[in-house]
């Protein structure tokens, strides 16, 4: 059904039509500013890349440097899972 | 890499930046930029926003070109880029709890009278009021529809959604809007 408040919906939005953005301003030097994003995106990009497999060595040795440390610091570790679980001190309660 | 004279298609564009030219990208994004602009300035709340949002169109389109497959005209997928990034930034703004502010971008009127004009921004802030307090997608879809004047199934192809789901939306919207209407005219 189409009711007044429809009409003046329809009135409305023929007005904000006929009111074309005016973006001229906004557009001046866009094209400037987008290949500098791009290109600052690109530096980013290339950045991280770069830190990143440098530093993959530098964590690998890190990581085994830590287990060997780990290993030889707790030589009477034991392989059951449910003692490393076990509060300390649990063994007295009983 | 060539050097561009000629006015060249969207596919030898396209061709030049995939193999890296620079310049071909700033010819295309010279060619559909008012396009974009247009678009997005329905939907932007001001001119910084609105540079962002084209900014962020033409950095999809640079970063996914060659995942373009030349199955439809390249103006219907950078319309369906423009129309998502529009819809996040919709999305963003409504998370910001953004309430209403207008606005930087300027609008002029198609028949230049003064009157007129003041008619069309009072009617144009009544109806950002309006659009402000819907949801993302029916904003997205009546402004699509009704300041645009696409088709449904147009708005259906350039947003994903089915046409069953963008009538829907749209008849929501109108309601709202309508409501919101009546409340105005009421005082």
């Amino acid at each position: 059904m189409h009711d007044e408040r429809d009409e003046q919906l329809g009135r409305l939005f023929q007005a904000v039509r006929a009111l074309k953005p005016d973006t001229a301003a906004v557009e001046k030097g866009f094209e400037t500013r987008l290949l500098a994003a791009i290109e600052e995106r690109r530096n980013n990009q290339a950045l991280w890349s770069f830190w990143t497999w440098r530093l993959v060595p530098m964590f690998t040795l890190m990581a085994i440097i830590v287990g060997v440390v780990s290993v030889a610091s707790d030589p009477a570790r034991s392989g059951d899972l449910f003692t490393l679980l076990a509060p300390s001190g649990y063994d007295d309660i009983w | 890499m060539n050097v561009l004279t000629e006015e060249p298609s969207d596919e030898r564009l396209i061709e030049e930046i995939l193999a890296g030219n620079d310049s071909a990208f700033v010819w295309l994004v010279r060619r559909y930029k008012q396009k974009i602009f247009g678009l997005a300035a329905r939907f932007a709340r001001d001119a910084d926003e609105l540079d962002d949002i084209c900014q962020n169109v033409f950095i999809k389109v640079f970063e996914n070109l060659g995942t373009f497959r030349h199955e439809a005209p390249f103006e219907h997928w950078l319309a369906r880029i423009t129309v998502r990034t529009c819809h996040d930034a919709l999305r963003r703004r409504k998370r910001e709890k953004y309430h209403l502010s207008l606005d930087a971008v300027h609008h002029q009127i198609a028949d230049g009278a003064s009157s007129s004009r003041q008619a069309a921004e009072e009617a144009r802030d009544l109806l950002e009021k309006g659009l402000s307090r819907l949801r993302t997608e029916e904003r997205l879809v009546i402004t699509l529809l009704e300041l645009e004047e696409k088709s449904v199934r147009e708005v259906a192809a350039l947003t994903g959604w089915s046409e069953a789901n963008v009538k829907v939306r749209a008849f929501r919207a109108r309601q709202k809007l309508k409501s919101l209407l009546e409340k105005q005219y009421a005082r």
